[in-house]
């Protein structure tokens, strides 16, 4: 009974931000006591698949954004991790990729924001794009050097070693075997990009107003119910692929 | 694979990955050191003194590491009690999808909730209230944008416990600890021992590389002591980005040796991390190697 119960306020406290941003996210005006909004409206959501709502376009570039850097981040750090994965010092070039997640993307963003000015780079959608390719591609490198182990090479001597080509041995053995890591790799790129604020709104200058940017701006003008709903829009595709995952990936696996 | 492609390979590595660092810390390092920049005059380390005797710098990092250290440790500490607690529940029923639902949540998100929940207008509040325990909003004390950062450390731990405790239970599996704790009882250990001297020491051991790493990720944080943090004391990377913006273009070297400060701070731990690391597989092999033998 005491673990139903303890169990039961570690769900409280991971659902309670789903709930109070849902609820704020379709109220109006919130007055000190009241536990819930005075007023209910589906307005703002409504806003959203409207066209020229205030959040839509920001909606659709992040998605856009997110999707692409994903995919471009996947396939290459799918490709060119295997070479420093199969190198004597892997190690070493392994810390150069974890360098802009400890040292914080922010502070990378600080250091590169000159180069961005000089290149015209600084914001433009472009501009952002390359700069969370350079923090999206080391995560993928990193996530695919456990993977090209001694099975993986062993698998391409066996088919080499029977005749096959390196174009067959990747399209017909690698690729097959390797196409869940892909997912929850294309998976993690599309959530860190559509996560990233510090960076985006360091390089964008404001100008680029992805997901993470607006919810700043509406906190800024004290607008919660906006900063909800636009809060909602960031949860929503990630719970998506995180019950994708649950229920599909890893049944398949 | 063929050479070209081997070379295009590390090409896109070097444009991508290396690149980027060796350029942006070049800037910064070259800027703080007045060797570039808008009011340049060659190169001096009058930037860097300025940093230093800046106690609004040591605060900074005082407050950074203060923070990281209290968010890891509560986060550790929950997640610690709930795998050891709870271990079967994780393998299947609510929990073992609950706990992937925080993980979805952006950092800019969790600042922003947490903020509704413990200002003094949020949630906890207006519930404080209606139950008589605080009978104003200005009566409830200040649990954000207030000096001890609680409101940043309860973010920075409602995001950290749930990967805490996949990370505790991935290594309590792959560890073998139940059976590990089947010795221990069978060897006349109470369940209380074989939680201190067994499974904490080994989860707290295995998961210490994550942990360090993940404390850095708390120090450099950004959004959440954005939302949450004060004037003064300031998070460092906060610290860096607004001398950055501020009009005042001699703050501006100021910002870039701040980072290059906590760049150089990150690699060492990085290196301290990765050697350690090695000497800890090192010596596990030994140790193998040592009950081989024996046996």
């Amino acid at each position: 009974m005491r673990r139903r119960i303890l169990q039961g306020i570690w769900g409280l406290i991971w659902v309670l931000p789903f709930l109070l941003l849902l609820v704020l996210s379709i109220g109006r005006q919130w007055p000190f006591p009241a536990l819930l909004p005075r007023q209910w409206s589906l307005a703002y959501w409504a806003d959203v698949f409207a066209r020229g709502g205030n959040l839509n376009e920001s909606l659709l570039f992040s998605l856009v954004l997110s999707l692409s850097i994903a995919a471009i981040a996947t396939g290459l750090g799918y490709v060119t991790s295997r070479q420093i994965a199969y190198h004597p010092k892997k190690e070493r070039w392994l810390l150069l990729a974890y360098f802009p997640y400890a040292m914080a993307p922010v502070i990378l963003a600080a250091c590169l924001q000159h180069y961005f000015l000089v290149l015209g780079w600084s914001g433009k959608w472009s501009g952002v794009w390359l700069a969370q390719l350079c923090i999206t591609y080391p995560f993928a490198v990193i996530f695919f050097s456990g993977f090209w182990n001694q099975r993986m090479q062993s698998m391409e001597h066996l088919v080499t070693t029977l005749g096959g080509t390196y174009w067959q041995a990747f399209r017909k053995v690698l690729l097959p075997m390797s196409s869940s890591a892909l997912l929850v790799c294309f998976f993690q790129t599309f959530l860190i990009s559509w996560f990233e604020y510090g960076l985006t709104s360091l390089i964008g200058v404001g100008k680029v107003q992805t997901l993470p940017v607006k919810v700043f701006q509406y906190v800024q003008e004290a607008n919660i119910f906006l900063a909800a709903l636009a809060g909602c829009l960031l949860f929503l595709p990630p719970l998506i692929l995180w019950w994708m995952n649950k229920r599909w990936l890893f049944r398949q696996g | 694979m063929k050479k070209p492609l081997r070379l295009l390979s590390w090409a896109v590595f070097l444009v991508l990955a290396a690149l980027p660092l060796l350029a942006g810390w070049g800037y910064a390092g070259a800027y703080s050191l007045g060797m570039t920049g808008l009011l340049h005059k060659g190169v001096t380390l009058a930037h860097w003194q300025a940093v230093w005797s800046d106690a609004a710098f040591w605060k900074s990092m005082g407050f950074s590491v203060y923070v990281a250290l209290t968010a890891i440790s509560l986060a550790t500490f929950f997640a610690l009690l709930s795998v050891v607690a709870w271990q079967r529940d994780f393998r299947r029923g609510w929990l073992s999808y609950a706990v992937y639902l925080p993980l979805t949540v952006p950092a800019m998100v969790v600042g922003f909730f947490t903020f509704n929940l413990l200002s003094k207008g949020g949630l906890l509040s207006r519930i404080s209230y209606r139950l008589g325990f605080t009978d104003s909003l200005v009566a409830f004390p200040d649990w954000v944008n207030d000096p001890f950062g609680i409101g940043i450390i309860v973010a920075h731990t409602w995001m950290a416990v749930p990967f805490f405790m996949l990370l505790f239970y991935n290594l309590f599996q792959s560890e073998g600890l139940v059976s590990l704790g089947q010795v221990a009882r069978s060897l006349g250990a109470g369940s209380g021992q074989v939680v201190r001297k067994v499974f904490v020491p080994v989860l707290l051991r295995k998961a210490s590389p994550i942990l360090v790493l993940y404390g850095l990720f708390v120090m450099g944080s950004y959004e959440i002591p954005l939302l949450l943090g004060t004037q003064s004391p300031q998070m460092i990377s906060v610290l860096a980005i607004r001398k950055l913006q501020r009009f005042n273009l001699m703050d501006v070297p100021q910002a870039y040796a701040v980072s290059v400060f906590f760049v150089v701070l990150v690699v060492g731990v990085l290196v301290l991390v990765s050697g350690r690391g090695k000497r800890w597989r090192l010596k596990s092999k030994d140790g193998v190697l040592n009950q081989k033998m024996a046996s």
